[in-house]
C-alpha cells in the first residue's frame, strides 16, 4: 500500500489504545450504592472533621433534588448512580518510609505510565502526587517543597493536618449546589491534591499529579483544591490515562483554585483516557468535571491548558471568575476526537472585576465519526469596565462522517468593554498536503506536520515536558496504518 | 398567596386551550384548516410557553407575551392618511395591507404588478401547499409561530408566477390598530410562492396606529428554482408593543434570498429567521441592523440548515444598544452530513453605548461535513477613541463626532439595501434616534 492511497481519516484512525492494561492489587472497594450512610461511611474511613461531612451531607442533599444536565451536545445511555461504588481504595498499609515499600505492582504501573516517582528521577525537577484510584500512594519532593513552605499533599491529609484551610475555601468556588456532578463529588470525592502557595514565594519547581482510574465499575470523585497566596506562582501539571474496559467508567472531579493579588496559576493537563472502542465506540471514560478557578486578589492570572485526546464522553468547562482587578483568565485547548467519541469542552469567563482581560484559544479536531463541541461563555458585569476579551475557535474536520460545534455565548452588559469572537471551521487544505508530498514527505508526516501547526498556540502554553507529551499524544494518535 | 413562574405558565397554557376550543367553535374552520389548526394546538402542547432559562429563548424575557388567553383583535378601521405614510414611493401600485393580520382589499393595490392572490384557506386545496403547511406544523420549534397556526384563518398567499418579475417592489404593510382598552393580539399571515426563474422585490413593513398590541407573524417564502428575492422587512411598531416574527425560507436549486431586516424596537422584539437551503447552489445573504434606546430590545433567533453541497449563506448583523436597552443575536448555521463544498459567514457587530444596556450573542456552528468553510465572528465594543480624535481634530464638536461614527456604524449595512427609498426613510427616522 502507498502512502498516497491512505486517506486522512485512515492516518488518524486511533492506535490502539497503548495504557490499557489493569494492574492486580488488591482493592477495598464499597458495596454499590450511594445513600446518606455511605457518605457517612466515607468520611467515617477518612476520619475527617464535623465540617467535612456537613459539607459532604449538605452536597448530597443537594444533589438529590438536582438533574442530570441535558443540555450538553452528547449522547449516552442513562447512567445508574446506584450501581456504582462510590469508594477503591488500595488495601490499608503501614505509612510508608521510602518508595521501595510501595507495592512494586503499583511502581510497574507508573513506569509504564513513565512517571518519574523514584529517587533518581528527581532529577527531573518533578515533584509527583501520584493518585492510584482515590488514594495517594506516594508523594516526592516534599521535603523541598516545604523547605519553601509550599503545601503539596493528598486533600484527605490536608483535611487532617490543615482543616482551617480546607474548610476556608472548599466550595468556594465551586458552591455544593454547582451543577449535578459537582454536587455528587462534593458528597462522596475520596482523594485529590491539595496545594497551597504561601505569600511571596515563586515554586521551586513544577508540580504534578497522576491520576489513573483502577477498579472497575468504581467512579472516580477527585478533589482537588489549590490556593495561591499573595505574590505566588506555581505551575501545575495533570496527566491521565486509564485501563481498558468495557463497561463505562464514570468521573466527575471538581477542581478549584483561588489566586490572591498579584500571584500567578498556570494548569495545564493532558487527558488520555481510554476513549472505547474505535469501531463500536463499546467502553470508554465519561469525564463530567468542573473546574473553576477565581481570582480574587487584584492583579492575579490563572491559566488553563488542556490536551484533551480520551475519554468516551468529555463535559468539561475550565473557566475563571475575574472577581479582582486587572486579573487575567486564560484558556488554551486542543481537542482531539476519533473513533465515537464525544466532547463538549469549552470555557467561561466571568468578568466582574475593572481592567479584567481574558483570552481563549480553543482547537477542535474531529476525525472518524466523532463529535467536537466548543461551548464557551465569555460574560461582562455591569462593573466590569475596560474588561477585554479575545476568543478565537477553530476546528478541523478529518472525513464525512463527523461533526463540529461551536456554541459561544457573548454577554456584555457593559459600554466599555471589547470583546472579540472568531471561529472557523474546515478541513485540511488538500494544496498544503498536496505541497508536503511534493517535498518527499510522506502524507502521515504531512497530516502530522498541519496538526501540530494548527495546534502549535496551544502547546507553546504548556511547560517543557508536557509540550512533548502533548506532541507525542498527538502523534501516537496520528500515526497508523501507513504501509 | 403568589403564583410561581411555573404555576402560571401551565395556567397561561390551559387558558389557550380552552380559548382554540372556543375559536373553533365559532370560526367553523373548513376541514383542511382545521386539521392544520388543530395539529398546531397539538404542537403547542409539545412545545409549551417557554420556561426561564429556555435554551432558544436564553435572552429573552417572553413573561409579557404567553399571558394568554389573548385578546385578538381582526382589524378596525384605519385612517388612509396612515397608509399613506407608511407606503414607500413606488410602492403606490403595488402595496398590500393588511390591517391586524386581515388582508384588506379597499386599501391594497396590486395593479403595478403580476402577482396573485388566494386566501391560504383556499390554497389548502393544492397538494402541495397544504403538505408544505402541514409538515411546518409537525416540524414547528417555535411556540408563536405554532400559535399562529392553531388559530390561522386570515392568511394571505401570494404567488408570483414563473419567469416573472415587477419594476417596483412589492410592499406587504402590515398595521396593528391597537387598543386603548387592552392589549390586543394580532397573528398576521402570509405565505408567498415563487415559481420558477421568477424574481421578487419584497418590503414587509410592521406599523402600529396605537400602542398596547402584540403581532405575532409569520412569513413562508418558497422560492423556486432559479428564482431570486430582495427582501427587506422594517419592524417600526409602536414603541409600546410586542413583536415576534417568524421568517420561514426555503431555497430550492439556484434561487437566491438576500434578506435585510431594520429594527426599531420596542418593548420586546423578537425575529426568527428559519431558513433551508434545501437544493445544491442555493444562496442567502441575511443582514440585520437595530439601533436601540431607552428600555428597547430586540432578539434575533437565526436557524440556517444547510441540506445540499454548494449552497452559500452568509449573515451581518449590527446592533447599537443605549440606554437600558437589550438586544441579542442567537445564530446558528447547520450543515448537515453531505453538504459538501457549503460557505458560511456571519459576523455580528454590537455598539455598546451605556453600562445599563445589554448585548448578548450567540453564533453557533454546527457542521457534520468535513470539506466546508464556515466562519463566525462577533464583537462587542464601542466607539473608537482615535476616529472620534481625527474627526475633533477636523473641528468637528465631541456630540456631532459620535453621532457621525454610530450613524455610520449602522448606515454601512442599511446602505445594503437594495430600495433607495428605504434606505432614505431608514436614514431619516431610525438614524434619527442616535441624535441626542
Amino acid at each position: 500500500m502507498t502512502a498516497k492511497e491512505n486517506t486522512v481519516s485512515d492516518v488518524l484512525e486511533d492506535k490502539k489504545y497503548k495504557y490499557g492494561f489493569k494492574t492486580l492489587i488488591e482493592s477495598d472497594t464499597f458495596a454499590k450504592g450511594l445513600n446518606e450512610d455511605v457518605i457517612r461511611a466515607i468520611s467515617h474511613k477518612k476520619k475527617e472533621p464535623e465540617f467535612m461531612l456537613k459539607f459532604r451531607l449538605k452536597a448530597y442533599e443537594k444533589w438529590l433534588t438536582m438533574k442530570e444536565p441535558r443540555w450538553p451536545n452528547v449522547h449516552y445511555p442513562p447512567i445508574d448512580y446506584q450501581n456504582l461504588s462510590y469508594y477503591s481504595a488500595p488495601k490499608p498499609k503501614k505509612k510508608l518510609e521510602s518508595l521501595d515499600e510501595v507495592d512494586p505492582e503499583i511502581l510497574r504501573t507508573f513506569e509504564k505510565l513513565g512517571i518519574p516517582l523514584d529517587e533518581q528521577k528527581k532529577l527531573a525537577n518533578v515533584a509527583v502526587d501520584a493518585v492510584f484510584d482515590s488514594v495517594s500512594v506516594a508523594t516526592t519532593h516534599k521535603k523541598k517543597l516545604m523547605e519553601v513552605g509550599i503545601i503539596f499533599c493528598p486533600i484527605s491529609e490536608a483535611i487532617q493536618e490543615y482543616p482551617e484551610l480546607v474548610e476556608e475555601y472548599m466550595g468556594s468556588v465551586v458552591p455544593v449546589g454547582d451543577n449535578f456532578y459537582s454536587a455528587l463529588n462534593s458528597a462522596v470525592f475520596t482523594d485529590g491534591s491539595f496545594v497551597y502557595i504561601p505569600p511571596d514565594t515563586i515554586s521551586p519547581m513544577e508540580l504534578s499529579t497522576y491520576f489513573r482510574i483502577n477498579t472497575e465499575e468504581t467512579g472516580q470523585f477527585e478533589r482537588t483544591l489549590i490556593i495561591c497566596a499573595d505574590n505566588s506562582y506555581v505551575s501545575y501539571l495533570e496527566g491521565c490515562t486509564a485501563p481498558q474496559f468495557d463497561t463505562n467508567q464514570l468521573h466527575a472531579a471538581v477542581v478549584e483554585l483561588v489566586t490572591h493579588e498579584n500571584a500567578e496559576f498556570k494548569y495545564s493537563t493532558v487527558q488520555n483516557w481510554y476513549a472505547g472502542d474505535p469501531e463500536t465506540g463499546k467502553g470508554g471514560v465519561y469525564n463530567f468535571v468542573t473546574k473553576r478557578g477565581k481570582c480574587v486578589g487584584n492583579n492575579s492570572k490563572i491559566s488553563w491548558t488542556q490536551v484533551e485526546t480520551g475519554s468516551a464522553i468529555t463535559w468539561k468547562y475550565p473557566s475563571c471568575i475575574l472577581q479582582g482587578d486587572n486579573t487575567v483568565g486564560e484558556f488554551y485547548s486542543v481537542a482531539l476526537t476519533n473513533g465515537h467519541m464525544q466532547a463538549d469542552t469549552g470555557t467561561k469567563m466571568i468578568h466582574l472585576g475593572k481592567n479584567t482581560k481574558s483570552s481563549i484559544i480553543s482547537k477542535g479536531i474531529s476525525a472518524a465519526n466523532s463529535s467536537n463541541s466548543y461551548r464557551g461563555q465569555v460574560k461582562v458585569s455591569k462593573n466590569a469596565t475596560n474588561a477585554r476579551n479575545y476568543s478565537q475557535c477553530d476546528s478541523m474536520l478529518v472525513g464525512d462522517k463527523c461533526s463540529a460545534h461551536t456554541f459561544p455565548y457573548i454577554e456584555s452588559a457593559n459600554s466599555s468593554v471589547q470583546i472579540e469572537h472568531e471561529a472557523s471551521t474546515s478541513k485540511i487544505s488538500e494544496e498544503q498536503l498536496f505541497y508536503f508530498e511534493q517535498r518527499g514527505i510522506s502524507r502521515e508526516n504531512a497530516i502530522a506536520a498541519v496538526i501540530n501547526g494548527f495546534c502549535k498556540e496551544v502547546f507553546k502554553q504548556l511547560p517543557m515536558e508536557f509540550a512533548v507529551e502533548a506532541q507525542k499524544l498527538l502523534t501516537l494518535k496520528l500515526e497508523n496504518s501507513v504501509g | 398567596m403568589t403564583t410561581t413562574a411555573a404555576e402560571s405558565t401551565d395556567q397561561a397554557e390551559s387558558a389557550l386551550l380552552d380559548q382554540h376550543k372556543q375559536f373553533l367553535s365559532e370560526t367553523q374552520p373548513a376541514a383542511d384548516i382545521l386539521a392544520l389548526n388543530e395539529s398546531a394546538i397539538q404542537r403547542f402542547e409539545v412545545l409549551k410557553f417557554p420556561y426561564r432559562k429556555h435554551e432558544m429563548y436564553t435572552f429573552v424575557n417572553t413573561k409579557d407575551i404567553t399571558a394568554a388567553p389573548y385578546v385578538f383583535s381582526y382589524g378596525a378601521s384605519v385612517a388612509e392618511d396612515f397608509i399613506k405614510k407608511h407606503v414607500y414611493p413606488g410602492c403606490e401600485k403595488s402595496v398590500l395591507v393588511l390591517v391586524d393580520g386581515v388582508y384588506r382589499e379597499n386599501l391594497s393595490d396590486i395593479s403595478g404588478t403580476s402577482v396573485r392572490l388566494m386566501p391560504i384557506v383556499e390554497a389548502l386545496s393544492q397538494a402541495d401547499i397544504k403538505s408544505y403547511l402541514e409538515s411546518t406544523v409537525a416540524n414547528e420549534n417555535d411556540v408563536f409561530a405554532c400559535i399562529n397556526s392553531a388559530f390561522l384563518n386570515h392568511g394571505l398567499m401570494i404567488d408570483v408566477p414563473e419567469k416573472t418579475q415587477s419594476e417596483s417592489p412589492l410592499q406587504i404593510l402590515h398595521v396593528s390598530t391597537g387598543s386603548p382598552a387592552g392589549k390586543v393580539t394580532t397573528l398576521p399571515r402570509v405565505l408567498v410562492r415563487l415559481g420558477v426563474m421568477a424574481e421578487l422585490k419584497l418590503i414587509v413593513k410592521y406599523a402600529g396606529v396605537q400602542g398596547n398590541y402584540f403581532v405575532n407573524s409569520v412569513l413562508d417564502v418558497l422560492v423556486g428554482e432559479d428564482a431570486g428575492v430582495a427582501f427587506t422587512q422594517i419592524q417600526q411598531d409602536n414603541g409600546d408593543a410586542w413583536h415576534c416574527s417568524k421568517n420561514r425560507i426555503v431555497l430550492d436549486r439556484n434561487s437566491r434570498f438576500h434578506a435585510s431586516n431594520a429594527s426599531y424596537g420596542n418593548k420586546l422584539t423578537r425575529h426568527h429567521y428559519e431558513v433551508h437551503l434545501k437544493e445544491t447552489g442555493a444562496e442567502l445573504w441575511l443582514n440585520g441592523v437595530s439601533v436601540l434606546t431607552d428600555e428597547e430590545q430586540v432578539h434575533n433567533f437565526v436557524r440556517i440548515h444547510h441540506a445540499a453541497p454548494h449552497c452559500v449563506s452568509n449573515q451581518q448583523f449590527k446592533n447599537i444598544v443605549d440606554d437600558h436597552s437589550r438586544s441579542s443575536i442567537d445564530g446558528t448555521v447547520i450543515v448537515n452530513e453531505g453538504a459538501q463544498l457549503t460557505v458560511s459567514d456571519q459576523l455580528i457587530n454590537n455598539l455598546m453605548l451605556s453600562d445599563n444596556a445589554h448585548a448578548d450573542n450567540k453564533p453557533n456552528l454546527m457542521i457534520f461535513a468535513d470539506d466546508v468553510k464556515c466562519t463566525h465572528g462577533a464583537t462587542i465594543g464601542q466607539i473608537n477613541e482615535d476616529q472620534l480624535f481625527y474627526l475633533k481634530t477636523r473641528g468637528l464638536s465631541t456630540k456631532i463626532a459620535k453621532e457621525l461614527l454610530t450613524k455610520s456604524f449602522a448606515d454601512s449595512l442599511i446602505q445594503t439595501i437594495a430600495f433607495p427609498a428605504v434606505v432614505e426613510d431608514l436614514e431619516n427616522t431610525l438614524l434619527k434616534k442616535l441624535e441626542s
